[in-house]
C-alpha cells in the first residue's frame, strides 16, 4: 500500500523504535541513506545499517538481522520483487520501501499494511487494477461444489439430466470466462513488467520528508542534489525528468541559501568561505576542475563521442578546438587549478561559443555547485563520479561493505581526503573506460548479431577486473554503444541495442552481462530484464538475476554463447 | 584536573536559546529549566543548548560579550595592561569553543570571533609563561595573579607546583651540603 503522508505514517511511527535499514549499492540509495541517518540522529532513533548488493544478499541479511526488529526500511531495494514471498517475514513485521526502481511489484502495491511504499503512484506507471489481476480462487470452487451437490439431491432422472446439462453449460461458460480473464491478466502483467525504468530519486523523497519536518539544511539538500545528478549521469532518467527535478531543487536552494547572507557584506571572510550551493550552467566534461583540460575533454563520454577522439583525426580536431579557444597546449596539459587565471575564467564561455561549430550542442547543462572554504569547489557530477569509483574499488582486503561506508564518507564535508581519493580513482576509472572503448573499436570487438550488437571483454584484458562491477560495465556499455554509432556506417546502428559482457568471478566461472537500449530512443526504458529471463529459460542457462537492476545479470561463461543465440532469436 | 573536567564545569553556564518546540518545565537536580515555548527565548545550560541545536530543535542566541567590537576592546585592554584584565566570562574559551562549534551559523561573524578569542588566549598564555619564568628566576616564595580563568590555571597546574617542588628539593640538598 502507498503511504501518502510521510510525516505521520512513516516518520512518527518510527520514533522510539529499533529499525533495520537495508540500502542498495548505488549512489542515489547512499544519498537517501545519509539523509535518513541525519534525521535518525536528530531524534535519537536506534538503527542498524546494512548494505545489500542483490536479492540473495537481501535474503541473507534479513535472515541474520531480523530478530526482534519490527520495522524495516528498504532503500532502493525490494520495490520490484515480492517482499513477502522472498523474505518470509513474520506477521507483525512492517516494511517501509523507498525504491526508485520501477515497475513496482503488484504484490507490494496491493499488500494490506505489511508493506508500505513511500511514494505516490504516478499516473504513467500504469499499475493494473486489483480486480484485473487478483481473483478469489476459493469462490470459484465453492460454487462448483455446491451446485454439483444440489444437483444430486433432485428427484427425477429427466430433471436431473436437464439440470446437469444446464450446470454443465454454466460450468463451461464460467471456465471460458476464467480463461479469457487469465489471458487478459497475463497480457496486462506482461505489458506492466516488460520495461524496467527508474522513477523519482529516493534522495529527493527523503529530503522532502526532512523539509516537512523542518529539519532540512544545506547538507541534506546537497545530498538530494547528488542523488538526482546520479540518475542523469548514469542514463537512468530522461532529460526532461532531470530538468523538472532540478527546478524543484533550485527552489529549495533559493530558500535555504538566503538565511546565512543577511548580515554579511561582500568582502568579509565569512561570506567568502560560507557554505554555498549555486545553480549554474556547467559543462558535461567529467571532473574538469580537478583534472587537465585535455584529459577531461578526451575521457568524457560526450566530447569523446562527438569529436571521435579515439581516432587520429579526432585528436587533431581536439587540438584545433583548443587552439581556437586560445588555450595553449602546455596550459591544457596542466591541472585546471594551475592554469592561468584569465584562461580559467574564460574556459566555460569559450567552450559554449565554439559548441556549435564542433557539434557539441548539449555540452552545457544546468547543474549545482557546492562551495565551502577557500579551496573546495565541487560540482555535483564530480561527487557522483568520486562515489562511483569508491563504491566499486573492491580489492582483496576491502569488502563491499567497506566500500559502501567509504562512499558514505565521501558525502561528509569533514572527510575531504576520502573525496579527493575518490576523485583520483574516478580519473583512473574514466581513463580505463576510454582505453577499453578505443581498443574495442580498433579491433572491431563490437560485433553486430542481427537485432543487437554485443561487446565481450575477454578474461585476459588489461583492467578486466575493473569491469566486473555493475556500474563500471554499464558506463562502458553506454560509451561503447555511442562510439559505435558515431563511427559506424551502418544505417541501422542507432536503432540497435548493445549487450556487454565482462568476466565477473574467475573462480566460479561467471561473467556479468548488461543490456542497454538503443541510442535512437530517448526514453531509458530497458526491456532486457524480461529478455534475459526468457532466453535463460529457453536455453536453461545458469543465470542469476541477482542485481536489483534487472538489466544486469550474472551468467556462467560456458553458457554465454548459447544465451546470446537465444537472445538473437528472441529479439529478431 | 583534565581539560575535559574544566569543560564539564563550564558547560553549566547559562545561555539563551529560542526553541522550536513546546515543552513544560524540566526539574533537574541542579535546578529547573523551562518552560519551553516555540519562538520565545529561554535560559538553559550550555550542555542542553548544544544538544538541542545538534538535533535542530532550537536556535542559539550569542551571549552579550560574543561580538566583534566588545572582544576587540577586551583584546586592546589586555595588550596594554601589564597584568591580567578581567575577562567577560569566567570560562570564555570553553564557551566560545562549544557555542561556535555547535552553532556557527547562528552567531554572526563566527570566524572573526574565533580569531579574536584565539588572539586573547595567546596573549594571556604568553603573559602567564613570562610571569612564571620571572617568578622562578627571582626565587620568590609567593605570587598573586588576578583575573585568571579556570582553563588557564589548569594549563599551568601540572607543571608549576611540580617544578617548584623539585627546586625546593635541590635547594634543601644544597643547604644540607653547605652546612
Amino acid at each position: 500500500m502507498y503511504v501518502e503522508d510521510l510525516k505521520k505514517d512513516f516518520y512518527n511511527v518510527l520514533i522510539g523504535k529499533r529499525i533495520l535499514l537495508l540500502v542498495n549499492h548505488d549512489i542515489d540509495a547512499i544519498c537517501a541513506c545519509k539523509i535518513l541517518q541525519c534525521l535518525f540522529r536528530y531524534d535519537s532513533i536506534l538503527y542498524t545499517l546494512v548494505p545489500v548488493q542483490g536479492i540473495t544478499d537481501l535474503q541473507n541479511v534479513y535472515g541474520e538481522n531480523s530478530e526482534e526488529v519490527k520495522y524495516i526500511v528498504l532503500v532502493n531495494c525490494g520495490g520490484t520483487i515480492d517482499i513477502v514471498e522472498a523474505l518470509q517475514p513474520k506477521e507483525d513485521v512492517v516494511f517501509f520501501v523507498i525504491d526508485s526502481h520501477k515497475p513496482t511489484d503488484v504484490c507490494n502495491v496491493y499488500n494490506n499494511g505489511q508493506i508500505r511504499l513511500l511514494s505516490k503512484a504516478e499516473d504513467d506507471e500504469g499499475i493494473p487494477e486489483f480486480e484485473e489481476i487478483f481473483q478469489d480462487e476459493s469462490e470459484e470452487e465453492d460454487e462448483d461444489g455446491s451446485n454439483a451437490g444440489s444437483g444430486d439431491e433432485d428427484g427425477t432422472e429427466e430433471s436431473r439430466q436437464a439440470k446437469r446439462r444446464r450446470l454443465d453449460e454454466e460450468a463451461i461458460l464460467r471456465r471460458r470466462e476464467r480463461r479469457l480473464w487469465e489471458e487478459k491478466r497475463d497480457r496486462l502483467m506482461f505489458d506492466y513488467t516488460q520495461f524496467n525504468y527508474y522513477g523519482r530519486s529516493s534522495a529527493v523523497i527523503m529530503f522532502e520528508l526532512a523539509w516537512k519536518l523542518s529539519k532540512d539544511n544545506m547538507d541534506l539538500l546537497w545530498w538530494a542534489i547528488v542523488g538526482v545528478t546520479e540518475q542523469i549521469l548514469l542514463y537512468k532518467v530522461e532529460n526532461q525528468q532531470y530538468v523538472l527535478e532540478t527546478g524543484n531543487l533550485q527552489g529549495h536552494v533559493a530558500r535555504l541559501g538566503y538565511q546565512g547572507e543577511v548580515l554579511d557584506d561582500e568582502n568579509s571572510t565569512h561570506h567568502k568561505t560560507a557554505l554555498k550551493i549555486t545553480y549554474e550552467k556547467d559543462l558535461q566534461l567529467a571532473l574538469y576542475r580537478h583534472w587537465t583540460v585535455e584529459a577531461s575533454l578526451q575521457h568524457s563520454m560526450y566530447s569523446a563521442v562527438k569529436l571521435k577522439l579515439w581516432t587520429l583525426r579526432g585528436k587533431k580536431k581536439l587540438h584545433e578546438l583548443l587552439a581556437e579557444m586560445g588555450l595553449p597546449l602546455v596550459q591544457s596539459r596542466q591541472k585546471f587549478g594551475a592554469m592561468d587565471l584569465v584562461l580559467r575564467q574564460e574556459f566555460q564561455s569559450m567552450i559554449a561559443k565554439l559548441a556549435d561549430k564542433y557539434q557539441l550542442h548539449d555540452i552545457v547543462y544546468a547543474s549545482f555547485i557546492l562551495q565551502y572554504g577557500f579551496r573546495s569547489r565541487y560540482c555535483a557530477a564530480d561527487i557522483v563520479y568520486a562515489m562511483l569509483a569508491t563504491l566499486e574499488s573492491m580489492g582483496r582486503d576491502k569488502s563491499p561493505a567497506d566500500c559502501f561506508l567509504e562512499a558514505l564518507d565521501c558525502l561528509s564535508r569533514q572527510k575531504k581526503c576520502v573525496l579527493e581519493e575518490g576523485i583520483e580513482k574516478a580519473k583512473r576509472m574514466l581513463t580505463c573506460i576510454f582505453k577499453q572503448v578505443q581498443a574495442a573499436l580498433d579491433m572491431h570487438q563490437v560485433i553486430s548479431a542481427g537485432p543487437f550488437v554485443y561487446l565481450i571483454l575477454q578474461e585476459g584484458t588489461l583492467d578486466a577486473k575493473m569491469f566486473s562491477r555493475p556500474h563500471c560495465i554499464t558506463l562502458l556499455a553506454h560509451f561503447a554503444l555511442r562510439a559505435y554509432v558515431a563511427s559506424s556506417r551502418n544505417r541501422r546502428a542507432p536503432s540497435l541495442p548493445l549487450i556487454a559482457s565482462a568476466p565477473h568471478d574467475l573462480d566460479r566461472g561467471t561473467c556479468l552481462v548488461v543490456g542497454i537500449p538503443p541510442t535512437c530512443e530517448d526514453s531509458p526504458k530497458n526491456f532486457f530484464g524480461k529478455a534475459f529471463e526468457r532466453a535463460a529459460e529457453k536455453t536453461s542457462a545458469r543465470m542469476l538475476p541477482d542485481y536489483l537492476d534487472s538489466s544486469i545479470v550474472q551468467l556462467k561463461t560456458e553458457d554465454r554463447t548459447r544465451f546470446f543465440d537465444a537472445l538473437t532469436t528472441l529479439l529478431s | 584536573m583534565d581539560p575535559a573536567e574544566v569543560e564539564f564545569l563550564a558547560e553549566n553556564q547559562m545561555v539563551s536559546i529560542v526553541p522550536n518546540f513546546n515543552f513544560e518545565r524540566i526539574y533537574l537536580i541542579s535546578g529547573d529549566v523551562g518552560p519551553f515555548r516555540a519562538g520565545l527565548p529561554v535560559q538553559v545550560p550550555i550542555w542542553m543548548a548544544t544538544n538541542l541545536r545538534q538535533r535542530q530543535k532550537c536556535r542559539i542566541i550569542a551571549p552579550d560579550w560574543m561580538n566583534t567590537e566588545k572582544l576587540e576592546q577586551v583584546k586592546e585592554e589586555e595588550s596594554q595592561s601589564r597584568f591580567f584584565t578581567k575577562m567577560p566570562s569566567e570560562h570564555y574559551m570553553v564557551e566560545g569553543h562549544l557555542l561556535l562549534g555547535a552553532a556557527s551559523e547562528d552567531i554572526p561573524h563566527a570566524d572573526e570571533i574565533r580569531t579574536i578569542l584565539k588572539d586573547i588566549w595567546d596573549m594571556r598564555m604568553s603573559k602567564l609563561r613570562s610571569s612564571v619564568d620571572a617568578f622562578i628566576k627571582i626565587g620568590g616564595t609567593h605570587a598573586k595573579l588576578d583575573h585568571l580563568t579556570a582553563m588557564e590555571i589548569n594549563s599551568i597546574r601540572p607543571l608549576l607546583p611540580h617544578a617548584l617542588d623539585e627546586l625546593y628539593k635541590l635547594q634543601k640538598i644544597v643547604r644540607i651540603i653547605s652546612i
